[in-house]
C-alpha cells in the first residue's frame, strides 16, 4: 500500500440479533427489526427492505436463511467502508466462532461438549478421532463474497493449525502411538507434532490454495494459543507449522496473536517465514494519557521484536476491544508515532486494533474505528510537519 | 495400602454446565443456581463412590480456579484480572495482596458441601499449596515472595485445623507451580528449603493425611529435597515426569501416581497404565510399598464430565489389580 499507516480491523464484529436470530430461525422482536433498518440507513445500503421482509416471516426457507448471512456480511463490509477502513472483510459474520467453524468442517473431529475456560464461562472443545480429512472449501465462498461486494483491498482471517490443535483434544494420535513410545511426555509431544502436520498437509494447505486460486491476496493466520506452551520446544514447533503453513504460495501472510507473553513471542518472530506482519495487541497494555513518548508503556515490548530482528510490518493495535471507552483521534495518534519511533520506519507500521471486535455493539465499534482512521489521518499529517 | 482418588476439580456435568451459563445470561435465580450445584454435587459424589476410591472430595465443582475460595476469603486480598493457568486455555483470577493476610472467619462452607459427603468413606480436601498460591499473585503488600508464601501458609494452617475438625482425613496441596517450568531454568534450591518449611507451617497440626500434589511439570526437578518434604505422599504427573529420571530414586514415602491424563479425552488403556505402575512401583520401593494412590495427573476439569468419570473408573480399576498383583489390602 501507498499510503502510510493503511488501517484494518483483525477480523470480527458482533453479529446483529437479526443475524444470529435470524439464521436459527427464530421469531425477531420489533427492536431487533429496527436495528436493521437503522444501521441500513446510517450505512446507506441498498435494498433494505428485501432483508426486513425476511426478517419478519414466521417461517423462514434454507434460502432465507443463506440470504440474511450475505445481508450480515454486506452490513459488516460497508460499516468497515463507512469507518474508512483500507482493508476490509466481513466481520467473520459467515462463522459461528473461530474454532468452531473450522473443525464443523472438517472431517476426523467430534466435538465432546462444553470445557470450562473460567468463571461460567465455557468452549465446545472437540477431539481429534481420525486423521483430518479436507471436505470442502470453509473460507472460499465468503471471501469470493466480500471480493465482490468491496473495492477496498481484502484481507482474510485464517484460524491457524497451532491454535486448533491446542484447543482439541489428541486422541487419534495418542491412541496411535499407545505402547509405541513408553514415556508419557515424549508421546504427547510426538503425537501433537504428528496432529499438527497432518492437519496443515490436509486441511490448511488445500484450504489456503483454494483461496490463492480464488485470489485472495492477503490471508491473517490467527494463532491466539502461541505462547500458550512458552517451552522451547513448543515454540519451534509453532514457527514451524507457520512456516509449513504459508510455504510456496503466491500471497501475502501476516500472523496476529493478542493476550500472550511477547517475551516469548519476540524471541521467535524472526523465524517466521513469509510473515510480511505481525498484528499485535497493545492497547489493551497502555495508558490513556496522549504522548509518544515513556506513557506508551503497552508499548515497549515492540522494541523486543526489533531487538530480536523482526524485519516486517506491524498490525499495530490502538484500539482497546474489552473497554466502551473510545480511543481519541490524539491518542491513537500517539501511539501510532511512538511505534514508527521505536521501528524507525513509519512504513513499516499498519494501524489496527487489537483483536476482533466481536465483544462490543455496533455503536461502540463504529466510534473507535471512525476515531483509529482519524488518528491514523493525524499522525500522517505530523510526520508530513515534521 | 494402594489406593485411588482423585487430585483437583472435577468438570461441572452438562446440567450444572447449563445451570450457570443461564444463570450468567441472567435466565435462572441464585436459588435455581444453588440447587443445580448441590445436585451436581451429589451425582459427582456419587459416581467416585460408585466406582470405589479411597477417599470421596466433594469433586469442589464451585471453586471457579483453584487459588478462587482463599482470593475471595481471605483478608488482605482482592481478586484481579485474568490470567492464563499455566500452559492451558483456562484462566484464574490473580490474586491480588493489598494488605496483611488473614482468616478469621470458618471457611470450610465454602471449601465443600460436607452435608453431602458419605460416612462410610473418608473424606478428602484439596487446597492451593502456600508456594503456588504466592507465585501467582500480585504482591503489592510484603517484601518479598517467600515473606507472602509464610502468611499464606498461616492461613492455610487455620483452614485445615477446622477442616479436619469437620472430619476431612485427607488434605491435598496442589502445587503446580513448584514443578512448571517451561523455560527450564534450574529450579533455585533454596525456593524449594522455603517451600518446605511454608509446608512445615502448614501441616503443623494437621491430624489427617497430607500430600503434595504436583503436576504440569517435571517432579524430578525437585528431587530428592522433596523426599524430605513434611507430608505423607508425593504427587507427580507422569505425563510430564521424565520416567527414567523419576526411576533413579527410592522412595521412602507415599505416592500419588498421576497416571491417568486429564488433559486428554483418550481413555487410557488399563493394561498399560498397569504395568507402568508396577514398573514404578519396582523401581521406587525395591524393598517395601510405602503407601500409594493411583491417581489423574491433575484436575479431571479439562475434561467433559462423562469423560472424566470413566478416567474415575479407569484409577480404581487399576488400583485394584495392583492390590491383587501385588497382595496388598486396601
Amino acid at each position: 500500500m501507498n499510503k502510510l499507516f493503511p488501517t484494518h480491523e483483525i477480523g470480527s464484529l458482533a453479529k446483529p440479533a437479526w443475524r444470529v436470530k435470524g439464521y436459527r430461525g427464530e421469531p425477531l422482536s420489533e427492536s431487533e427489526i429496527a436495528e436493521a433498518v437503522d444501521w441500513g440507513q446510517r450505512l446507506g445500503m441498498v435494498g433494505v427492505n428485501e432483508l426486513i421482509k425476511i426478517l419478519k416471516k414466521r417461517e423462514r426457507t434454507p434460502e432465507d436463511r443463506r440470504a440474511i448471512l450475505e445481508w450480515s456480511a454486506r452490513f459488516v463490509i460497508r460499516f468497515f467502508e463507512n469507518a474508512g477502513l483500507d482493508i476490509v472483510f466481513d466481520g467473520e459474520q459467515w462463522r459461528s466462532e473461530m474454532y468452531e467453524h473450522v473443525i464443523r468442517n472438517v472431517e476426523g473431529f467430534k466435538f465432546l461438549g462444553y470445557v470450562k475456560s473460567f468463571d461460567y464461562r465455557y468452549f465446545n472443545k472437540a477431539a481429534c478421532i481420525s486423521k483430518p480429512k479436507y471436505v470442502k472449501p470453509f473460507y472460499v465462498e465468503e471471501f469470493i463474497f466480500t471480493r465482490k461486494n468491496t473495492s477496498r483491498e481484502v484481507k482474510v482471517p485464517f484460524t491457524g493449525p497451532y491454535t486448533l490443535v491446542d484447543w482439541t483434544f489428541n486422541e487419534y494420535y495418542e491412541k496411535k502411538l499407545g505402547g509405541k513410545i513408553k514415556d508419557f511426555k515424549r508421546r504427547k509431544m510426538e503425537a501433537r507434532g504428528e496432529f499438527l502436520f497432518d492437519l496443515i498437509k490436509e486441511v490448511i494447505r488445500p484450504e489456503i490454495g483454494r483461496l490463492v486460486e480464488a485470489e485472495a491476496r492477503w490471508i491473517q493466520i490467527d494463532e491466539p494459543a502461541a505462547t500458550t506452551n512458552p517451552s522451547a520446544e513448543e515454540m519451534e514447533l509453532f514457527v514451524e507449522a507457520f512456516n509449513e503453513t504459508v510455504k510456496g504460495f503466491n500471497c501475502i501472510f501476516s500472523l496476529h496473536n493478542c493476550y500472550s507473553n511477547y517475551e516469548v513471542l519476540a524471541k521467535y518472530a524472526s523465524q517466521l517465514r513469509n510473515c510480511s506482519q505481525l498484528a499485535l495487541e497493545f492497547a489493551n497494555r497502555d495508558s490513556r494519557q496522549t504522548g509518544n513518548n515513556e506513557v506508551r508503556v503497552g508499548y515497549r515490548e515492540l522494541k523486543l521484536f526489533e531487538d530480536y530482528g523482526f524485519k516486517g510490518k506491524y498490525g499495530l493495535g490502538v484500539i482497546d476491544v474489552h473497554t466502551d471507552f473510545v480511543e481519541p483521534p490524539e491518542l491513537v495518534r500517539d501511539r501510532i508515532l511512538y511505534a514508527a519511533k521505536v521501528v524507525g520506519d513509519p512504513n513499516r507500521i499498519y494501524v489496527s486494533t487489537d483483536c476482533g471486535l466481536r465483544t462490543r455493539t455496533w455503536e461502540v465499534s463504529f466510534a473507535k474505528l471512525k476515531n483509529m482512521v482519524l488518528g491514523a489521518e493525524l499522525a500522517r499529517k505530523a510526520l508530513v510537519q515534521s | 495400602m494402594i489406593g485411588c482418588y482423585v487430585t483437583g476439580i472435577l468438570p461441572r456435568p452438562k446440567e450444572l454446565v447449563e445451570a450457570t451459563r443461564a444463570y450468567d445470561r441472567r435466565k435462572i435465580s441464585e436459588e435455581e443456581l444453588e440447587k443445580a450445584f448441590k445436585e451436581a454435587t451429589i451425582k459427582v459424589i456419587e459416581a467416585q463412590m460408585s466406582a470405589g476410591l479411597s477417599y470421596v472430595t466433594d469433586g469442589m465443582l464451585k471453586w471457579q480456579d483453584l487459588l478462587r475460595p482463599f482470593t475471595e476469603n481471605l483478608e488482605g486480598i482482592k481478586a484481579g484480572a485474568l490470567a492464563r493457568w499455566f500452559n492451558n486455555n483456562t484462566f484464574y483470577r490473580k490474586p491480588i495482596v493489598q494488605s496483611e493476610i488473614g482468616l478469621k472467619k470458618d471457611i470450610t462452607a465454602e471449601l465443600a458441601y460436607i452435608e453431602h459427603l458419605p460416612n462410610n468413606i473418608p473424606w478428602k480436601i484439596i487446597l492451593p499449596a502456600p508456594y503456588t498460591l504466592a507465585r501467582l499473585s500480585e504482591n503489592k503488600f510484603y517484601k518479598n515472595e517467600g515473606e507472602l508464601m509464610f502468611s499464606y501458609a498461616e492461613a492455610l494452617k487455620t483452614a485445615i485445623e477446622s477442616l479436619t475438625r469437620k472430619g476431612f482425613k485427607y488434605i491435598q496441596l496442589s502445587d503446580p507451580a513448584i514443578v512448571y517450568n517451561p523455560l527450564k531454568e534450574p529450579i533455585s534450591r533454596d525456593i524449594i528449603v522455603d517451600a518446605k518449611e511454608a509446608l512445615k507451617t502448614v501441616v503443623k497440626n494437621a491430624k489427617a493425611r497430607t500430600c503434595l500434589q504436583t503436576f504440569f511439570g517435571d517432579f524430578s526437578q525437585i528431587m530428592p529435597e522433596a523426599l524430605d518434604f513434611p507430608v505423607d505422599d508425593l504427587g507427580i504427573d507422569f505425563y510430564e515426569t521424565n520416567l527414567e529420571k523419576l526411576k533413579e530414586y527410592k522412595f521412602d514415602k507415599g505416592a500419588a501416581l498421576g497416571l491417568v491424563d486429564a488433559r486428554n479425552s483418550l481413555v487410557e488403556d488399563e493394561n498399560e497404565i498397569f504395568t507402568v505402575a508396577k514398573e514404578i512401583i519396582e523401581s521406587i520401593y525395591p524393598s517395601k510399598i510405602h503407601s500409594l494412590f493411583i491417581c489423574p495427573n491433575c484436575d479431571l476439569e479439562f475434561l467433559p464430565w462423562e469423560k472424566a468419570e470413566e478416567k474415575i473408573r479407569v484409577i480404581s480399576r487399576v488400583a485394584k489389580r495392583l492390590r491383587a498383583e501385588l497382595g496388598i489390602h486396601e
